[in-house]
């Protein structure tokens, strides 16, 4: 009787309390942790130095290279994403396992890794047969944009195939039936009903290429003015001793990152999880 | 001779282990055909298949008499609508009712404006038009998705399970409405349902399959009292069914359970296919084909008659379902008057009686 008394209080036992207890300690903790990091680099700077330093021209440089290449290699990643992602969302194929597996290869690599890649594709590989039309991806800008495509890529063709796998195939079946061509279905019917998943996939790659650094050294070198991106100008003025140009522009990127991620949360309720 | 609406002949679909097989039948032009079959047994796949969603292995489609097998789903102008209505959330009640039109380029012509109001107003769906489909109920998606589909004046309306996702209230006005587009619109309507009752309601034909076959075609009220199988008698939810062997006895036939050597007989000549002696059948009755009487009491002499116990009573809004045991188990579906009449109990001594015209033979 003693024991059903106690069996239905409501109060938790103390170790349940202690179970629990810890988990609020850990994530408060670890929250902590991220806000003073970041609030650390904040306050490192002060508002007098960042307005000098994004009066530079190297700063200018570099924000406008920067905006110029990731935009340039999330258009191409976002054409090359749209058909692969279809594909592997709504065919089977023979391998298709192992295509899939191959669009996480270069979200697993390490970015120096997938640089170093790229340098033996375009160099010693391809390199002479492009350089005779006329194309030269090592060391130059163009390195940077197939760099930054290259790491962006695979984030948009997951994103874009988890959007498209939550579109159930019906619906574009209804349209084909009421008179809609294969083509018209996906401009007409695919694309509005996966539109807010495919922003948030575009808004990711975006956020990747921004930040690309490790394939971009590879590929492109890092040249003043020349290959450099805001990742790229933050390593050369750390190597160099310039602290106050390397701290605004990380604040600058920081805040570049924080906008991303309002805009894609704001637009995304349901999340397109990677 | 008059062309079929729409004809399929020999059709084979394959999909991975899945195939429909020799799949053969034709609608005529005021034809409400049923599909009729268990979850899983191609139904759908059927449906698809004629609407140009799925290609077939082998087989023809015609429609009025023109071959569309190779033909894309855009150019064969069907309805089409699945049970969960399926409407575009990007667009309104309206737009999504015009959107077969608009690929037409006709969603502004003067007439098809005016259809789309007429449509909508016997559809009742008319106060709807500015919505989103997120703000309607699920009768109302529904009746937006039929008339999305009737709309672009289609010879025939595919419909997949239309009425299965519905509450029994709305199930009900939604029969009543397929009732009218059938008959006012003159559309033909191939009706995909594993609900009995719909193709009793709704079905001017019937088509029962399982496992990519038909099994059975006809008029629904004939499949449901001659089915042609054990299989279809089951899923027809055939109450009484008993495994025996015909007898020939001084000239006459005569079934005998195998069960308890229970025993009917003369069996009407023209109910046995197969007249030999010892031959397995089933032997098939529907709850209503056996009548009760307290006992004692003989309604007709042609009758075969047995005495039974009342085992047990549900009382249902519609009729009375009883089960006796005598012989075996038999399910009995009186009216509630006529049960209340009767004034018996669970425990009551009873006489059931079959007219041997009533029953049916399923042959193994």
């Amino acid at each position: 009787m003693r024991n059903m008394d106690l069996r239905f209080q409501n109060n938790p036992s103390f170790l349940g309390q202690l179970f629990i207890g810890t988990f609020w300690l850990v994530f408060a903790l670890t929250s902590l942790f991220f806000i003073g990091v970041i609030a650390g680099l904040i306050s490192y700077s002060d508002l007098a130095t960042i307005r000098n330093v994004l009066g530079q021209a190297e700063f200018r440089y570099a924000i406008k290279f920067t905006l110029l290449t990731s935009i340039t290699a999330t258009i191409f990643a976002v054409i090359v994403a749209l058909p692969c992602g279809y594909i592997l969302s709504r065919y089977d194929m023979p391998g298709k396992v192992i295509l899939d597996t191959l669009v996480d290869i270069p979200i697993i690599l390490p970015p120096l890794v997938s640089g170093i890649a790229l340098l033996i594709f375009f160099g010693p590989v391809f390199g002479d047969s492009l350089a005779k039309i006329g194309v030269n991806v090592v060391f130059s800008k163009l390195g940077v944009v197939v760099a930054q495509w290259f790491v962006a890529t695979p984030y948009a063709i997951r994103t874009f195939q988890q959007a498209f796998n939550s579109i159930d195939p019906r619906m574009e079946k209804v349209a084909k039936t009421l008179g809609y061509s294969p083509t018209q279905v996906f401009l007409k019917v695919t694309i509005p009903l996966a539109k807010m998943a495919l922003i948030g996939g575009v808004m990711m790659s975006w956020a990747r290429a921004l930040g690309e650094f490790g394939a971009t050294a590879m590929l492109a070198g890092i040249t003043r003015m020349k290959t450099e991106t805001l990742s790229v100008a933050i390593f050369l003025n750390m190597s160099i001793g310039d602290m106050d140009f390397a701290i605004a522009t990380a604040v600058v990127m920081l805040c570049l990152a924080l906008l991303l991620l309002v805009f894609v949360k704001t637009l995304i309720k349901n999340g397109v999880r990677l | 001779m008059i062309t079929p609406l729409l004809q399929v002949s020999k059709l084979n679909v394959k999909a991975g282990k899945f195939a429909l097989r020799g799949i053969n039948f034709s609608i005529n032009d005021p034809n409400y055909l049923i599909i009729l079959g268990p979850t899983g047994c191609g139904k759908t796949m059927l449906l698809e298949t004629i609407a140009g969603l799925r290609k077939p292995t082998a087989g023809k489609i015609n429609l009025q008499g023109i071959n569309i097998t190779d033909c894309p789903p855009e150019k064969r102008g069907l309805g089409f609508a699945y049970q969960d209505s399926l409407l575009y959330p990007f667009l309104t009640v309206k737009e999504n009712i015009l959107f077969g039109a608009k690929a037409r380029k006709k969603d502004k012509n003067p007439e098809t404006v005016q259809r789309l109001h007429s449509l909508a107003e016997a559809m009742q769906i008319g106060h709807l038009l500015k919505r989103y489909p997120q703000a309607l109920s699920g009768g109302e998606k529904q009746r937006v998705s039929l008339a999305r589909a009737v709309l672009i004046n289609p010879p025939i309306l595919l419909l997949d399970e239309p009425l299965s996702a519905l509450d029994p209230q709305t199930r009900h006005a939604m029969r009543n409405l397929l009732r009218e587009i059938h008959l006012q619109e003159k559309i033909g309507i191939i009706h995909v349902t594993h609900d009995f009752n719909e193709a009793l309601q709704l079905g001017s034909h019937l088509i029962v399959m399982n496992q990519g076959e038909i099994l059975q075609e006809g008029k629904p009220i004939e499949i449901f009292n001659q089915p042609n199988s054990l299989f279809v008698a089951n899923f027809l939810q055939c109450e009484n069914i008993i495994k025996g062997k015909i007898k020939r006895e001084n000239g006459s036939l005569k079934f005998v359970s195998l069960e308890n050597n229970w025993s009917i007989s003369p069996l009407p000549t023209h109910k046995c296919a197969k007249k030999t002696h010892n031959e397995k059948v089933y032997l098939s009755l529907h709850a209503w084909q056996i009548k009760l009487a307290p006992q004692g009491n003989i309604v007709s002499s042609n009758t075969n008659h047995w005495p039974a116990i009342i085992k047990n009573v549900i009382i249902h809004a519609s009729h009375v379902e009883i089960t006796c045991q005598g012989q075996g188990f038999w399910n009995i579906n009186l009216s509630r008057n006529e049960w209340h009449e009767l004034d018996l109990q669970v425990g009551s001594a009873v006489t059931l009686m079959i007219n041997t015209d009533d029953v049916h033979l399923i042959y193994e």
